[in-house]
């Protein structure tokens, strides 16, 4: 068997045998371990006084009227309104709500919504299809002036007015 | 508050629930019962757990009069809850949550200083009635206050989720599983906690030995 000196997780094997809650097969394989192990032995008999000290600490006795102080507090509760024993049922759960546990599918999946819009949302506006087809019209029709003006230009160079005043070769 | 003598349920959906339970555990079986209104149930409950919750409170807070007060809480939470209880795991289990929940946050909140004063005061007080009553010479009760006063310690001293640890595994004999649900972790960290507050307590504790 392994020793549980060396692992903290076969150390559990330790705690049962002190606490004599082992099988009868589990406990024969211990003390034979125990017998060859050094380490083991020092270990238990300092764990069996620890337990025998725990063992004497005994508890004060229970109050004789404890009982009769809580039926008095239950029967307080009953007779409030409904509407204060509802919220000492929200306010003061028998066991606390564990947040964190919805709290991880939540934040996972606000995180997968902001991944999503960043990535949707580009530098520039976003444009409908429309007026994205509008705006490569007003840019085709913008260059087509160009366009002209400077045709316009090159026919005022052709024209013979625009030559020398002389217009003798 | 009245007290009916529990009667077999005719409700086949708690009929269901109970031979769910069956094999669970007695005490589910009696909350079932409260929760159909049988408060006779309810002082069996009680009956069973009170010394239980009680003795584990008062060695989590070392405080008779607290330990009592949150043992009432307990027992009034669990009342309290009836209507929607469900019996997903022993009974036990559920009770020492409550109980281990509530003590954590009372050490937790720092009620613990300002009730220190007393404390030591009321101890001594359990002490000498404990002793007194089994008619011990005065070096046995020297000698067993001075023990006890080290043992105290040497469990104050721990971590409070290492403290309601040992003390479950120690005193109420729950298992790792029942454990790790009162403390609301794993197995393997209940087991991390135990063999760490054990280690604590056998350095602290060492020079008792012989």
């Amino acid at each position: 068997m392994n020793c549980p000196t060396r692992k903290n997780e076969d150390a559990e094997i330790l705690l049962d045998y002190c606490a004599q809650s082992l099988s009868p097969l589990q406990t024969v394989e211990f003390e034979r371990h125990l017998n060859e192990c050094g380490n083991c032995s020092r270990l238990v008999e300092a764990q069996k006084e620890v337990w025998n000290s725990l063992e004497a600490w005994t508890p004060i006795p229970v109050s004789s009227n404890f009982d009769a102080r809580l039926y008095a507090r239950i029967a307080q509760e009953q007779a409030a309104p409904s509407f204060l024993n509802w919220l000492r049922r929200i306010l003061q759960p028998p066991v606390p709500y564990s947040f964190w546990k919805s709290a991880v599918p939540l934040t996972a999946a606000c995180a997968v919504l902001a991944l999503g819009l960043y990535v949707k949302t580009p530098d520039a506006p976003v444009a409908f299809p429309q007026q994205a087809q509008q705006h490569q019209v007003h840019a085709t029709d913008h260059v087509d002036i160009e366009q002209v003006e400077q045709t316009l230009e090159d026919l005022d160079i052709l024209t013979p007015a625009a030559q020398s005043p002389t217009g003798s070769m | 508050m009245a007290l009916i003598p529990a009667q077999p349920s005719a409700d086949p959906g708690v009929k269901k629930d109970m031979e769910a339970v069956a094999a669970l555990d007695r005490d589910a079986e009696l909350m079932l019962r409260v929760r159909e209104g049988d408060d006779t149930s309810f002082a069996l409950l009680l009956e069973r757990h009170r010394g239980p919750v009680v003795h584990f409170l008062y060695r989590m807070v070392q405080n008779p009069s607290v330990s009592e007060e949150l043992a009432q809480e307990v027992f009034l939470r669990v009342y309290r809850s009836r209507a929607t209880y469900e019996p997903t795991a022993k009974f036990t289990t559920w009770l020492f949550r409550i109980a281990t929940h509530l003590a954590l946050n009372w050490v937790r909140d720092g009620k613990k200083e300002k009730n220190q004063e007393s404390l030591d005061e009321q101890i001594a007080d359990g002490m000498d009635r404990q002793v007194r009553d089994r008619q011990p010479t005065i070096e046995q009760e020297m000698l067993y206050e001075v023990k006890m006063s080290e043992v105290r310690q040497a469990i104050d001293a721990l971590p409070a989720k290492q403290r309601a640890a040992v003390l479950m595994h120690k005193y109420q004999d729950l298992e790792y599983a029942q454990i790790a649900r009162a403390l609301n972790c794993s197995e393997s960290a209940v087991k991390s906690l135990l063999f760490r507050a054990y280690e604590a307590l056998r350095s602290r504790l060492a020079h008792m030995a012989g």
